[in-house]
């Protein structure tokens, strides 16, 4: 199930894509030697495009509503296994 | 402080200033992990979205600009013999005499070897990644100048093409030369080849009297001479 936590996550791993991606490219731009200059223009846009589509996705749910009703859903009858999880992250 | 000179100077500098923006907006997420409101979406859109393309798209133009410069190419150590020789002002070799006019300058190698076609840049970068895979994958172990690697060749014949982008073979300088006027017909036709004449050996000598790309050696003194750069 959906959750805020998994929205969360989302969020982390494309933040953490990025900067690998962003580093990618620095290096290509910085020490342009063949190999790093394909590697930014690949992987490095790769994981660029993946983040953001990660990132994009989040917020789509986000805006969805997703696990907004986490807290009560278990007094509703719904124990889904990402009830438990919301907040965990401090979520307020 | 780096002036900035030229255009790729420019991209360069556009894409580290987004690239640092970036990463400081990534770092305060991660540090201090704020909650997924309006505040945050729209610094994490920067951060995630906005400014990685920046720097894509800055860099990949600043790192195409790269890539037409002699630099880039001298950066595997197989073309050191023929760069080298290129960037020698005292050289009287054809590679060397083109990279002293203005015209040609710091991207000769690219100025006479890319494709003369319709997206002949695309296709000359695609050879690149081909020329990147055998320089990894045969080439990477080779002696400073190359030295044991497999002998190196272009990937199709030479074309008249390139050369009469500058060279309309109606000057009458080039017409004045006897062999030009006896085969004139022939060399626009394409027919006769230009380098049938000017040779590899004449246009990068030291490359090929060094050995260093894959061919023997001319001859040892040739070799020991070339050996100090």
């Amino acid at each position: 199930m959906i959750s805020k936590l998994t929205i969360r996550r989302l969020v982390l791993i494309s933040t953490i894509t990025t900067l690998v991606s962003l580093g990618l490219m620095v290096m290509g731009i910085v020490f342009p030697t063949p190999l790093l200059l394909v590697l930014a223009m690949s992987l490095g846009q790769l994981f660029g495009t993946l983040s953001l589509a990660l990132y994009l996705l989040a917020i789509v749910l986000d805006l969805q509503g997703v696990g907004e009703h986490d807290e009560i859903a278990p007094h509703l009858g719904f124990e889904g296994k990402g009830a438990g999880d919301a907040g965990g992250e401090g979520e307020p | 402080m780096p002036q900035i000179h030229t255009l790729e100077q420019l991209l360069k500098a556009t894409a580290l200033v987004a690239s640092a923006i970036s990463i400081l907006i990534l770092l305060w997420y991660l540090a201090r992990r704020p909650p997924l409101g309006r505040m945050t979406k729209v610094m994490l859109l920067f951060g995630l979205g906005v400014m990685p393309l920046g720097v894509a798209l800055t860099g990949n133009i600043a790192g195409f600009e790269y890539t037409l410069k002699r630099d880039f190419c001298g950066s595997c150590h197989v073309m050191l013999p023929y760069t080298m020789d290129a960037m020698d002002p005292a050289s009287k070799s054809l590679a060397a005499v083109h990279s002293r006019n203005h015209n040609f300058g710091e991207e000769s190698c690219y100025t006479c070897h890319a494709d003369y076609q319709l997206f002949g840049a695309m296709t000359t970068k695609v050879n690149g990644l081909k020329h990147l895979f055998y320089y990894v994958t045969e080439y990477a172990n080779t002696g400073p100048y190359g030295e044991g690697g497999k002998p190196i060749h272009m990937y199709k014949p030479f074309q008249n093409g390139m050369c009469n982008r500058c060279h309309s073979t109606t000057a009458p300088s080039w017409l004045k030369v006897e062999d030009h006027a006896g085969m004139l017909e022939d060399i626009r036709k394409g027919e006769a080849k230009c380098i049938d004449c000017h040779t590899g050996e004449s246009i990068h000598p030291r490359a090929f009297a060094h050995g260093g790309n894959g061919r023997p050696p001319a001859s040892a003194a040739a070799e020991g001479k070339e050996a100090q750069p």
